[in-house]
């Protein structure tokens, strides 16, 4: 069962001292999740209104589930949205993912069309709003309610800078026209964050965010498209918008006119680093299912747990689930921390956590055999995570366009940073401790800075090697800074057309090699964070040693084998955790079952 | 390397820039119109930022990651550039 004491108002402290008191944030997070998990219930358990089982059937009614977002009203969760200063619960960007994937870990549909779609269309008013547009979101997300973002035009998918939907200055307002795609929520949304092209100029400058307030629209200029089926997220409200000649008032208008852009790349730095992490609950609960599934069944007159492939499945799974996470914690966090940095790392997680998360699920479906197929029962949930996960590497950042966000600074780090950086500063590898506001105005759209590759360099100096496992983790670091070398001599030899969205696809895969280190130096930068800390498992060096082994296996290095001890390690803590229902992840949290 | 930043003229750096976006464009520096906003030879935002980190480079000039937004065409980047060396050199 699960941990009790359930927090009433944004700030009250949980009863009795926890183990990090000085701001209180981590007793906050710990109450908050607690109180989710109350609330929503063992997913197992069939009799739960937010079972997965209930869950299952609003998907293939193309429903989201009334009761989960009768839930999460009455959790006002979208307070988890909204910035502490404005009346809100939001203080940390990773401490807003752990909150989330406890909804993820249910359904993904439910997720982004609860909640994440309007914190990304608020991130844009927190982050570049008047004051009086960021309290009137505040209120509006606060009451309950719901906003869009409608960046996507689908003619011209994420080379978003060729959008024509218009905000055609006029009468001291704007005159909407155009049509918006593939918009979650444009139906039952109170208000719309709208990407519109504010001059017919090309480039940059020719684009600005507007806020559509719903309640002052004319509505005979505006109306809902009809919705779109979808393979995956059924139950999400996915339409579009069209308007003609809408007027809207200059105070509509989120930034400087013609700084749309730059807003939304900023935006994007805190979307693109929080959104992936929140879905590891969802390859946790496909890793569940499996787990279960793996002890259960009987093959070969062995548990199918017995079976060494699958058997290795379910812990490298694990440990993917470690590596996404290390990464998601270190870019979160780096947003408080090292925002000028950001960019890269956001734009890294965005583009390696979903592919990781996506690989591992496909790997689990070959443990789960012809169930996998099944969308009923027991095991129905996994096809559903399946179909679901993949909407996060389109979305606002496809894959390549993260990779595109890279590209371009890969020469300027390679000149300026790797090898002669300071390493990023130790709390943003530690999960629980307190962090400052997130200075939105930081946010940098470059800076050819790189703490988190620094940490790599340097811990390969302090990494100790006295046990098997060290060794093992030492040896791969090596390789990995070895490689850090090589990405920076090839990113100083790029040649200009191979610096722009056009680059050649040995461009495209530097930025992955890139974005496997930055995972890579997160990992070990953790793992280094959790030494004579509470968490043993962190501390031990036998996943340092996997996780780092897995990414240099995955950048080509031919590493010698692991001790079996690593793999024994990693296997007894999916037990573990499978029958304490704790989560997969950083934490170890209890879980509600 | 970064080169001697004096006597840099704005025609220098007109010439400088049409043969750097040249190559980012695979066009001939002669196609290039100094007049034209560089994002209707197709130079999209990715190649923008990285032509900013090539004059950090060049001039050891450090300048914001939009600057190619704001002066979208090669005249309007060469006064720019001419200003901020000068301001730089001055400085």
């Amino acid at each position: 069962m699960l941990i009790g004491s359930a927090a009433t108002g944004p700030h009250e402290v949980s009863a009795g001292p926890g183990p990090y008191p000085p701001g209180g944030q981590e007793d906050r997070v710990v109450a908050r999740i607690a109180e989710l998990e109350t609330r929503l219930g063992d997913p197992t358990d069939e009799r739960g209104e937010v079972s997965y089982a209930r869950l299952l059937e609003a998907d293939e009614r193309a429903e989201l589930s009334e009761h989960g977002e009768q839930a999460l009203d009455d959790l006002v969760l979208n307070a988890d949205f909204v910035p502490h200063r404005l009346g809100g619960r939001l203080e940390r960007i990773d401490t807003l993912v752990r909150v989330m994937r406890q909804v993820f870990r249910r359904d993904i549909a439910l997720g982004l069309g609860y909640g994440v779609t309007s914190f990304m269309a608020a991130v844009n008013v927190w982050s570049s709003g008047t004051e009086e547009q960021r309290r009137r979101l505040a209120e509006l997300l606060l009451d309950g309610r719901k906003v869009s973002v409608a960046y996507h035009e689908l003619a011209h998918g994420n080379d978003f800078v060729r959008n024509e939907f218009q905000a055609r200055p006029a009468d001291g307002g704007y005159l909407l026209n155009g049509t918006k795609q593939v918009i979650n929520n444009a139906d039952r949304a109170a208000a719309w964050v709208l990407f519109s092209r504010t001059s017919p100029a090309p480039g940059s400058r020719s684009h600005s965010v507007v806020l559509a307030d719903r309640a002052g629209l004319d509505q005979d200029r505006y109306r809902v498209l009809p919705r779109y089926d979808a393979v995956g997220v059924r139950g999400c409200h996915l339409s579009g918008l069209e308007f003609t000649d809408c007027p809207v008032p200059a105070a509509a208008r989120v930034g400087e006119e013609g700084k749309g852009v730059e807003l939304a790349l900023r935006a994007f730095q805190i979307t693109r680093s929080a959104i992936p992490g929140m879905a590891l609950g969802a390859t946790d609960t496909a890793l569940r299912t499996v787990t279960g599934f793996a002890l259960g069944r009987q093959l070969y007159r062995k548990s199918v747990m017995d079976i060494p492939h699958a058997k290795a499945t379910l812990a490298t799974t694990f440990l993917d689930l470690l590596i996404c996470d290390s990464l998601s914690l270190a870019a979160t966090r780096a947003v408080h921390v090292l925002p000028e940095e950001t960019s890269v790392y956001a734009a890294a997680v965005k583009y390696l956590v979903p592919k990781m998360l996506t690989d591992a699920m496909y790997d689990l479906s070959i443990v789960l055999g012809a169930r996998f197929y099944v969308r009923e029962g027991e095991f129905g949930i996994f096809q559903k995570h399946v179909r679901d996960l993949p909407v996060l590497s389109l979305g606002h950042a496809g894959s390549a366009a993260c990779q595109a966000t890279i590209i371009p600074q890969l020469s300027r780090l390679a000149r300026r940073s790797w090898f002669s950086d300071d390493p990023a500063p130790g709390s943003v590898f530690r999960p629980h401790e307190d962090l400052p506001d997130i200075p939105f105005e930081r946010l940098s759209l470059a800076s050819g800075r790189d703490g988190l590759s620094a940490s790599l360099v340097a811990a390969v100096d302090e990494l100790p090697s006295g046990s098997p496992e060290e060794r093992a983790a030492h040896g791969a670091a090596l390789r990995l800074m070895d490689e850090l070398r090589q990405i920076q001599e090839q990113s100083l030899g790029l040649a200009p057309q191979d610096r722009t969205a056009l680059a050649s696809p040995a461009t495209f895969a530097l930025a992955d090699r890139y974005a496997v280190l930055l995972a890579a130096a997160s990992v070990i930068g953790v793992w280094q964070q959790a030494q004579g800390g509470s968490d043993t498992f962190l501390a031990d060096p036998a996943w340092l040693a996997a996780a780092l082994h897995r990414l240099g296996r995955r950048l080509g290095h031919s590493l010698p084998d692991l001790p079996a001890s690593c793999e024994n390690r990693l296997h007894d803590e999916v037990l573990a955790r499978f029958h304490e229902n704790r989560s997969y992840d950083l934490y170890n949290a209890p879980l509600a079952g | 390397m970064s080169v001697p930043t004096t006597g840099r003229t704005t025609p220098e750096l007109t010439a400088w820039l049409s043969d750097r976006i040249a190559l980012y464009l695979k066009r001939r520096p002669t196609e290039i119109d100094p007049a034209v906003p560089l994002a209707e030879y197709g130079f999209d935002s990715v190649a923008a930022l990285s032509l900013c980190g090539d004059i950090e480079e060049d001039f050891d000039l450090i300048l914001e990651p939009t600057v190619a937004w704001d002066y979208p065409n090669v005249r309007a980047l060469a006064a720019h550039l001419a200003e901020s060396l000068e301001s730089e050199a001055a400085g």
